[in-house]
């Protein structure tokens, strides 16, 4: 029998929650999870800009390609692991080895020496797709086609690695594309003595590891809808925990936090993100939940059983990340009668200045915020108190992008009348993600380990 | 009447794919609900939303439907221009069908 808990969701998820997990005395593994889609493509180019540096001879980017909150969650967790916790996470992103001197620094500052430190590497498989000019089946070409464009390349790896570093008695693992159940099922699996592939236990373990690596999905976050679904107590959310073992899966918060862990909470999170359940493929095994039976044993806990698994895919999915230039925001309000024509005439105006300059426009879209920003035209209400409009746009240079704040950024006076609280302004690197497939032996990884 | 007076739903996103899971709150609505909530009809709830294919796969021990829409978010959340690039709010929307009460 284990008990995991959740640290983390995403990239910038809480760090005060983690610690509750951490230090509630309940869970002797923990989970994190630092990547979104984009997030390898994102993390590549924050590593390029420091071709070669490591994280100590870097000041003004003290994160080169790595979870940005790994020194301070090394720091906050330093007294957990040294008395025994372990934790896992992707937290490595395009940079593992960076963030394991990082880690292994910042653990002998707080005094956890002894502790041992694993590295995963190997996921970067940017290499081997080039060498091979992949074919990506979404773009319908190979990847030399549009070679100029490709960002990264990273295989959602598996609990493999994660089990050899556990083996190796390290505490505290980071990885980079490790699949977002990987890290618990590599947990899992190790402390209850399950076989990688025992199939059915492996789907048990990701299905546990799927319930817990979207933090607050489950206990409460993006669930009420009042009068429907309801949350008693908004604070002091708990990231969830689970107990796993043989046909056995429960999981829950912790005691006296808000939130909620209900029948409803467990099969919203157990269907998130799946399309054919009885197919869930991850690096792990081809887990079916379409037998899934969920029932609710108290307050806060809650039992998931149906749970098979068959073989792991052969190939590993590889997520390719394409620069596709850049992606610009911005919005303004009108209010009361005309405001909707207004808002629309707001859009046509910086439309027609942003064509009169060379902003290298390759998409553009307006949306009336009150009106069609959401559905289109697929959900109509009445016409509303104020609008805002938010213009956007993608263009092929940083420049262009600018070229749409700057006539945006003119509407309050030289556009329609009473527009108000412009705002909202947003420039950003637009990433494309498009898979690829790779055979397991053309990713080998590397389990590296240190001592603090 | 609207589904949402007898079921909730959550949307998750995987690239340009979204998937909306859709659960009874009481067991007892959900022969009516699978009788209703047919691809075609969810197809063209989200109309111009979507230029792919919607697939609908079940749990039948949930109880729950499970809608797959391809091409579905813009290009996915990295690349696309939409407020909401996740997709997070069609949930919503798909609580916004029309059931026979």
């Amino acid at each position: 029998m284990i008990r995991i808990g959740c640290g983390s969701a995403f990239d910038r998820d809480r760090l005060d929650w983690a610690e509750d997990m951490a230090y509630s005395g309940i869970v002797d593994y923990m989970g994190f999870d630092s990547l979104a889609e984009r997030s390898m493509a994102l993390n590549q180019l924050r590593k390029l800009e420091d071709p070669g540096a490591g994280w100590l001879r870097r000041i003004d980017n003290p994160a080169p390609g790595f979870d940005p909150r790994l020194g301070e969650i090394a720091t906050r967790l330093a007294p957990y692991v040294r008395d025994g916790g372990t934790v896992i996470g992707n937290f490595g992103a395009a940079n593992p080895e960076a963030g394991g001197e990082l880690v292994v620094d910042r653990l002998r500052e707080a005094g956890a020496t002894g502790v041992k430190v694993g590295v995963i590497t190997g996921d970067d498989v940017l290499a081997q797709v080039l060498d091979r000019d992949l074919y990506l089946p979404e773009q319908g070409c190979n990847v030399s086609e549009i070679k100029d464009r490709v960002l990264s390349a990273n295989a959602y790896i598996g609990a493999d690695p994660v089990v050899e570093a556990l083996q190796q008695g390290a505490r505290f693992i980071l990885g980079g594309r490790l699949a977002d159940p990987s890290p618990y099922v590599g947990a899992i699996c190790h402390v209850n003595g399950w076989a990688l592939d025992d199939w059915d236990r492996v789907a048990v373990a990701t299905a546990a590891g799927h319930l817990l690596e979207c933090g607050t999905s489950i206990t409460g976050g993006n669930y009420a809808d009042p009068p429907y679904n309801e949350v008693a107590n908004w604070l002091n959310l708990s990231f969830p925990w689970c107990e796993v073992d043989d046909d056995h899966i429960v999981v829950s918060k912790l005691p006296g936090s808000g939130g909620v862990v209900n029948e409803r909470t467990t099969k919203l999170q157990l269907t998130y993100e799946v399309h054919d359940p009885a197919n869930y493929l991850t690096p792990d095994v081809t887990a079916d939940y379409s037998q899934a039976v969920v029932r609710e044993l108290g307050p806060d806990r809650v039992a998931l059983s149906g749970i098979s698994g068959r073989p792991r895919p052969d190939k590993l999915k590889v997520l390719v990340g394409l620069d596709m230039g850049w992606k610009v925001f911005a919005e303004i309000s009108y209010g009361g009668p005309g405001c909707v024509e207004r808002a629309r005439l707001a859009g046509d105006i910086v439309r027609a200045r942003v064509a009169s300059r060379d902003a290298d426009i390759i998409e553009w879209r307006t949306d009336v915020i009150g009106v069609n920003a959401l559905y289109g035209e697929s959900l109509e209400g009445g016409y509303p108190a104020d609008v805002r409009i938010r213009i956007a746009a993608r263009t092929k240079t940083k420049a262009g992008a600018e070229i749409v704040l700057e006539e945006a950024e003119y509407l309050p006076i030289s556009g329609p009348a009473a527009g108000g609280g412009r705002g909202a302004v947003n420039l950003q690197r637009a990433i494309g993600v498009t898979p690829a497939f790779l055979p397991r032996e053309d990713v080998p990884l590397k389990v590296k380990v240190h001592t603090v | 009447m609207k589904l949402r007076e007898i079921a909730y739903a959550r949307e998750g996103d995987k690239a340009d794919i979204a998937n909306i899971a859709v659960l009874p709150y009481e067991d007892a609505d959900w022969p009516r609900i699978r009788e209703a909530l047919t691809e075609d009809v969810v197809r063209r709830k989200f109309g111009d939303l979507m230029t792919g294919t919607v697939t609908r796969y079940e749990y039948p021990n949930l109880p729950a439907l499970n809608f797959v829409l391809t091409e579905a978010l813009g290009g996915g959340v990295s690349l696309s221009l939409r407020v909401d690039g996740h997709g997070k709010s069609y949930a919503s929307l798909m609580l916004d069908i029309d059931i026979d009460g």
